[in-house]
């Protein structure tokens, strides 16, 4: 019996270990330690119901052993604040006033197209629509949002994180001469820009690595 | 809140009594069944074992089983019933020399099959 309450507590840790290593792109709205336990606890439930050789017994003392751990760690999150970071995670700020901050994405295992992703479920369709912009500690977007909507045409994405999108910057008409162009007057190199987006009205995001972003004005073929 | 830290102590003195009952039970059925066995191995040794014998441990086996189904699991048990049955079977037949054999696995299996659920670094991984 003591043999299952150990297993399923290492297995419990391991998963949480494992989900925080994830990062925030795979939380689907829960604490990890809550997305850990709602992984276990179904197959927890399921293996002593379905297979008659093993006593229900080891499902009931995995699931009251699952209901302990996440008694504990529930307790340890309200008397130990920095237990709750460690075991929760905290906020990350992945937009501020300077633009996209990078490290906080890659922290987060996410890329730009993600955050755009993560920013069009919450309703803002541009990069500059917000002034901040946070994944919380449950993987779920929130955003200080700018009084006004700054564009009223839905951007694309040219370059994330130094690759460009060949796709997109044809649709754009966009080449190769008129892109290093661009990025010739911007006194950048293709590896050193983080995001650059641009939308039917010719409005274009520029965010060259370690400077705050830019708003340019280009002419496109704003066939979208 | 206190009622949550009342049902978290609850639930670890629960399981921790559990965890004591479980341990002491399961030596104690298996040193009983394992007395019986080696009763019946020293009288098949010495050729006096009659199938009555072999039916009067299977009978304190079967009311044993009952109970440890609930704390092993069946495929193990049933490992025990297999033996059981063929050791029964050949001191009907009067098969001593290979009734010897089955009771020595049986009692291998009764004296390794609590050490198997104990708390032991080997078990846990």
């Amino acid at each position: 019996m003591a043999l299952i309450f150990i297993r399923t507590a290492i297995i419990f840790v391991t998963l949480l270990f494992v989900m925080r290593l994830m990062g925030k792109s795979q939380i689907g709205e829960m604490q990890p330690f809550e997305f850990v336990i709602s992984l276990v606890i179904a197959e927890l439930a399921c293996i002593p119901m379905a297979d008659t050789s093993i006593p229900i017994l080891y499902g009931i003392i995995a699931i009251i052993t699952i209901f302990i751990l996440h008694q504990i760690v529930w307790l340890f999150q309200l008397w130990f604040k920095p237990v709750k970071n460690v075991i929760s995670g905290k906020p990350s700020v992945v937009i501020n006033k300077n633009g996209i901050d990078e490290f906080q994405l890659k922290k987060n295992n996410l890329d730009v197209s993600d955050l755009i992703e993560s920013m069009r479920v919450a309703g803002y369709f541009n990069l500059d629509d917000v002034y901040y912009g946070l994944f919380e500690a449950n993987g779920s977007f929130s955003a200080l949002p700018k009084e006004e909507v700054t564009s009223t045409s839905l951007p694309m994405i040219l370059i994330d994180r130094g690759t460009p999108d060949k796709k997109n910057l044809t649709r754009c008409g966009f080449d190769d001469e008129r892109l290093n162009k661009l990025l010739k007057e911007q006194n950048a190199k293709l590896k050193e820009v983080v995001v650059m987006t641009v939308n039917g009205e010719g409005r274009v995001y520029f965010q060259k690595r370690g400077e705050k972003y830019k708003i340019l004005q280009v002419e496109v073929n704003g066939e979208w | 809140m206190v009622k949550a830290i009342c049902y978290t102590v609850a639930a670890i003195l629960l399981c921790i009594g559990l965890f004591i009952f479980a341990e002491w039970y399961l030596d104690k059925q298996f040193e009983e069944f394992s007395a019986a066995l080696d009763s019946l191995y020293t009288k098949i040794e010495d050729e006096t074992a009659t199938q009555e014998d072999g039916f009067a441990v299977r009978t304190l086996w079967e009311d044993k089983k009952s109970k440890l189904q609930i704390l092993v699991p069946h495929n193990d048990i049933s490992y025990i019933d297999y033996w059981l049955s063929e050791a029964c079977g050949l001191l009907y037949n009067g098969q001593y020399d290979l009734a010897l054999g089955k009771i020595e696995v049986l009692k291998e299996i009764s004296k390794n099959l609590p050490d198997a659920y104990s708390i032991k670094l080997e078990n846990i991984f």
